[in-house]
């Protein structure tokens, strides 16, 4: 299988850095995006596997961003960042159709299990 | 079941007639105690009473039921409708387009003898135009079968204790510090199982916020996961909140079924849930007792049989 191609977006640019170069570490083709907008256009200018996407971003936020992804390409499979979680936008989250949420500050294993398994799923529905 | 209304009026009034002619064979024949006769008199009535009684209870129900039906059928029609107005108006405006290109295209053909060039041009772009506008519909359509597909369970390996625990967490967040207590009993020996994660995730997050919902003056909520006895995994929340009305229960996971307040809930949560379990291969059950609380159970098979995609 080749590695995931996983797109974070955050607008922490720390973190974002911080993530993007984590999971590269860990062999997987990772970007970053510091906006909704900007994730936007990078997923229609080239293709991603699973995209990492915070809940809370000023102008567009992450369900925002998230109706946007599941409407013009419903197969991206995409897993939320929640810093102050709370269950309404986790199940709204959930509805939308993200593959799964993970807390901030995110444990890497956790994260890279849950886009390893986004990504199978994704493969899974190709064929 | 059509005639049985029928059969009841008979079977009554029957009763009615045995127990009149018994009470009053018996008075003539013997001239017996009128007390006899009057109490078999009385039971006849009391008999055709009930039963006139019984049976338009029966009919009232099943009016409601039929009209309940009707309800949400209509609502999904509504719905269905919605989404054919859309689909046509969107499928409309490149069918007229290339209407109006296809003319263009024929009277420039019928023309073109005189003008050469010029009309060549115009007709190049008319047939770009119309490729554009069939690309247009394609996308339509093509957005359509992703729905449909969209809503394809996908199979994977899953480890139903950690699914749960972590949607837990996130509902914990939320009860912190509002006098709900969450109560873990995760069954360490169950094996995983073949299913869809996110569908899953929704399920058990939507009754989880149903159970805290519940519970505006705190309680505790009860999250067990046992394997079931077909080798799959059973999944159970309980809490200790207003509990459902017994009448109510066979209606709760009704599309647009809801008893919260106005604004509070769509009444599609546990009818999504429904429909996920159902094609998860699974079964929901739920029972409840008003003011004690409700307990739902999730059933679901270790392979979904005969549905799954992939290895």
């Amino acid at each position: 299988m080749t590695p995931p191609r996983v797109l974070v977006v955050d607008d922490e640019e720390d973190f974002l850095e911080t993530m993007v170069n984590r999971l590269k570490r860990r062999g997987l083709e990772a970007k970053g995006a510091l906006s909704g907008p900007e994730a936007l256009q990078m997923i229609a200018a080239e293709s991603f596997d699973v995209v990492v996407l915070d809940v809370r971003m000023p102008g567009m936020d992450g369900i925002e961003v998230l109706r946007e992804i599941k409407n013009r390409w419903p197969f991206l499979e995409v897993i939320m960042l929640t810093g102050h979680g709370s269950v309404e936008s986790g199940i709204q989250g959930m509805r939308l159709g993200a593959f799964d949420y993970v807390m901030k500050p995110a444990d890497l294993e956790d994260l890279l299990g849950k886009i390893l398994q986004a990504h199978e799923r994704r493969s899974l529905r190709e064929d | 079941m059509k005639s049985s209304p029928w059969i009841r009026w008979v079977v009554a009034w029957m009763g009615v007639g045995l127990s009149g002619l018994g009470s009053l064979g018996l008075f003539l024949w013997e001239g017996g105690p009128w007390v006899i006769s009057s109490l078999g008199l009385g039971i006849g009535l009391c008999w055709a009473a009930m039963a006139s009684l019984y049976m338009q209870l029966r009919k009232s129900q099943r009016e409601r039921a039929i009209l309940d039906s009707k309800i949400v059928q209509s609502h999904k029609l509504a719905a269905l409708g919605e989404l054919s107005a859309g689909i046509a108006h969107e499928i409309n405006n490149p069918l007229a387009v290339i209407g109006r290109e296809a003319e263009l295209m024929l009277h420039l053909l019928e023309s073109s003898s005189q003008e050469g060039e010029t009309s060549r041009q115009e007709l190049l772009e008319s047939v770009r135009e119309v490729a554009s506008q069939v690309e247009r519909c394609r996308e339509i359509t093509q957005n359509l079968l992703n729905f449909a597909r969209k809503m394809e369970p996908v199979f994977q390996k899953v480890d139903v204790n950690r699914l749960v625990e972590d949607m837990v967490k996130l509902v914990e967040r939320e009860t912190q510090g509002k006098g709900i207590q969450i109560l873990r009993e995760y069954d360490k020996h169950l094996e995983p199982i073949r299913t869809d994660p996110p569908g899953l995730r929704q399920v058990i997050l939507n009754l989880l916020n149903n159970a805290r919902q519940a519970m505006e003056q705190g309680g505790t909520i009860e999250v067990r996961t046992k394997a079931s006895s077909s080798g799959g995994a059973e999944i159970m929340i309980r809490d200790t909140g207003c509990g459902i009305p017994q009448e109510q229960l066979p209606r709760i996971f009704d599309p647009f079924f809801t008893t919260k307040a106005h604004g509070k809930g769509t009444g599609l949560g546990l009818s999504i849930c429904h429909g996920i379990v159902d094609r998860l291969g699974g079964r929901i059950r739920v029972k409840s007792r008003v003011g004690l609380g409700s307990t739902f159970v999730v059933e679901l098979p270790s392979h979904p049989s005969g549905l799954e995609k992939g290895s």
